[in-house]
């Protein structure tokens, strides 16, 4: 991807981030962060820095992994900019709204080519970056380190599968062991995975999060109570906000899922309703047109994985959001594959 | 010994360690070794002995298939999950019947009945979830083995019970998975050996393990698999594979089975069955995700100094801890009830 150098040294050098330090430097004692003695400002990039996160950037544009040592790096960098990150990060508008990704790197390259290259469009993915993909290594560090070089230009949140217990289910350990031959940088991404947000607030009417929603929790403000650093748990409202699904059936319904809720459009009418919002957007289920609309137009899934996991057929949607809020769907199919995979073959052990 | 309706019984680590340690565990190991190395050369049209029973069990799984096609999809409304709810019309369909369906299994023995159907009825996948996983596969293979407890089969119906019992089984599953589109429960993506199965991938490399002129490095060639997917689990499940992943990247096998491609560069087939052996053990017989839904009655006996199960399964202790958080949020009235009911918390699906 073309990476535009006088917009990188503005995002970078200018006070975006002073802006954020003072803006949030309040928020940041409102969640305790456990057992950490950080400083209580954001660092500013110095300039080795930023010469350090573009190698990186070109190296994972190329789908090349990072080395274990920079992974350590990079994850040590991304909490300390994560950490100010509110539970309801605020974001403003014009903004690109982004649902599950799930390791498909190349897909998220031709995500980057249909709706702009960051940072000259602002982004706000809604989670799922890991598991069943072959380059989950690749797409979140790729996303971290943009992340860490244009803080303000682009907004990672935490979806269910940025998480200990799940990852070891569904790939993403098995992945990092396969490419770094531990578990070390597994480890490393979720332990950053903890200091994710798990909600955005886009202009304060678009409420954006990779679930849904949970019967704890009737106000934004509530969010902002909870004490996000921690592993996602297995009830509660975190994990609810991480796990539910919007459902035909009204009221609040036992997901199939075995973690979070159903709701109906009572609740969601409700819920945008009490915070003043026009749209819940959220991600977390395959819809086959890439974007799908419940409960009339108050909730919106996106899904960004085309074709997922090979088999699905699906196509991938992002939802642009213009200065004016008026919103556009960008649908995409799976990008081509140049040639054969990367990683060469190996033999796991139970084989050798 | 009274049969009993079996239960789940192992939640947490160190229930796991107790039941690597146990009869039931060692005889599962056994018998699948036991199986895999009687069809070594064999193929899945080799002529066997079908016994009267092994007939009837046949009959059973052709009745499944029948009854698969009482339930069309109908209402496809391009809904947001994958499952076509149907699944649900034969599921329910199955476990109404299965006492029906399996009485000639047990016609001395009719108490077993409870311990059979349970294991039968969760061969075919998750109603509510409407998925499919190799918890479910180890289902059937555990009715297998209740039936051989119980002297229903015997050991010497080992090649039938893997080249045509085993194999009807996975021709019905793999209707029933393309017909009511069943999700891949608890799929590591690409990096697992299947989306659904492991058992056919260790009894087919089991029946070509003395085989030194095909390779594993065959699998890439599409003429040797079209070639051998009558005859051999292993290649008729790469041919699966082939058929039902799409899109760019779908003509290799390296993009979307990494897994596959690196055991084809295992040189003899003899190493890739020892190996599909020792990793069923780990990624499935070991795996808390599948085991803590495994069942246990009479025939199949759960290890024993489990935590209580009364304990596991009806208070908000019943699942695992492996993170802070879990029980210091109190949940709302509405709630709580229907929570508790259904709190043998395990991992969820995603």
């Amino acid at each position: 991807m073309d990476i535009d150098l006088d917009i990188q040294m503005k995002d970078a050098v200018e006070p975006d981030l002073e802006d954020q330090q003072s803006s949030s430097s309040s928020e940041s004692f409102d969640f305790p962060i456990n057992n950490v003695n950080y400083s209580s400002k954001p660092v500013e990039l110095t300039s080795s820095n930023i010469n350090q996160l573009d190698s990186w950037i070109e190296q994972l544009t190329d789908c090349k992994p990072l080395s274990e040592e920079s992974v350590k790096k990079l994850c040590s960098m991304a909490i300390d900019v994560l950490k100010f990150e509110e539970n309801v990060q605020p974001v403003n508008v014009p903004v690109t709204i982004c649902g599950d990704v799930h390791g498909q790197f190349h897909d998220l390259m031709e995500l980057f080519k249909i709706g702009g290259p960051c940072p000259d469009t602002n982004y706000l993915f809604m989670g799922d970056y890991v598991d069943r993909g072959y380059y989950s290594v690749e797409t979140v560090s790729y996303l971290v380190a943009m992340k860490i070089r244009y803080p303000k230009r682009i907004t990672i949140l935490r979806g269910n599968h940025e998480s200990r217990q799940i990852t070891q289910v569904y790939g993403f350990y098995d992945e990092c062991f396969r490419k770094y031959g531990s578990a070390t940088v597994w480890k490393l991404f979720t332990d950053l995975f903890d200091y994710f947000p798990i909600t955005a607030l886009v202009d304060n009417k678009i409420f954006c999060l990779h679930g849904g929603l949970s019967p704890m929790i009737e106000t934004i403000d509530q969010v902002r109570e909870l004490k996000r650093v921690q592993e996602v748990p297995h009830e509660g409202p975190m994990c609810d906000l991480l796990w539910s699904d919007p459902d035909d059936r009204g009221g609040w319904g036992i997901s199939p899922r075995g973690a979070g809720f159903t709701f109906g459009q009572d609740i969601s009418e409700q819920f945008n309703h009490t915070n003043d919002l026009d749209l819940i957007a959220r991600a977390h289920q395959l819809v086959m047109e890439g974007y799908s609309w419940s409960h009339q137009d108050l909730v919106v899934t996106i899904f960004s994985a085309p074709n997922y996991c090979y088999r699905c057929g699906n196509q991938a949607a992002i939802m642009e959001v213009d200065e004016r809020h008026n919103r556009e769907f960008l649908q995409y199919d799976p990008s081509i594959r140049p040639g054969e995979p990367t990683v060469t073959r190996k033999t796991p052990d139970y084989f050798l | 010994m009274p049969y009993f309706k079996p239960i789940k019984r192992i939640f947490t680590e160190s229930d796991l360690e107790q039941w690597k340690h146990c009869e039931t565990y060692s005889y599962i190991v056994d018998t699948i070794e036991t199986l895999a190395s009687s069809v070594e050369g064999k193929e899945l049209g080799s002529p066997t002995s079908i016994t009267p029973s092994a007939q009837t069990l046949l009959d059973i799984l052709e009745t499944v298939s029948e009854i698969v096609d009482k339930y069309p999809v109908v209402q496809d409304k391009g809904s947001s999950r994958f499952g076509k709810v149907e699944f649900r019309d034969f599921y329910d369909d199955i476990e109404a019947n299965s006492e029906k369906l399996l009485a000639p299994l047990a016609t001395n023995n009719e108490q077993s009945l409870i311990e059979l159907t349970t294991y039968f009825n969760n061969s075919w996948g998750d109603r509510i979830r409407i998925d499919y996983g190799s918890g479910h596969e180890l289902n059937f293979l555990a009715f297998l083995l209740c039936l051989l407890k119980l002297k229903v089969l015997t050991l010497n119906d080992s090649q039938t019970i893997v080249l045509k019992i085993f194999s009807k089984y996975l021709q019905v599953m793999r209707k029933i998975q393309k017909l009511y589109w069943l999700e891949p429960a608890g799929s590591h993506g690409v990096w697992g050996l299947d989306d659904y199965h492991f058992l056919p991938f260790l009894f087919g490399a089991a029946q070509l393990s003395p085989m030194t002129r095909s390779r594993p490095s065959s699998i890439h060639n599409k003429d040797i698999v079209d070639m051998y997917k009558d005859k051999y689990f292993y290649y008729q499940c790469i041919d699966f594979i082939n058929q039902v992943k799409t899109g760019p990247g779908s003509g290799s096998l390296r993009w979307h089975s990494p897994m596959l491609d690196d055991i084809s560069g295992v040189r003899k087939w003899s190493k890739v069955s020892e190996g599909m052996q020792k990793m069923y053990k780990a990624e499935v017989l070991c795996k808390l995700p599948i085991i803590q839904h495994f069942y246990f009655g009479s025939i199949l006996k759960a290890p024993e100094n489990l935590s209580d199960p009364s304990e596991s399964a009806d208070n908000e202790h019943g699942h695992q801890h492996t993170w802070g958080d879990c029980c210091g949020i109190a949940i709302p009235s509405p709630f709580a009830a229907k929570e508790m009911q259904q709190h043998t918390k395990t991992i969820p699906f995603d």
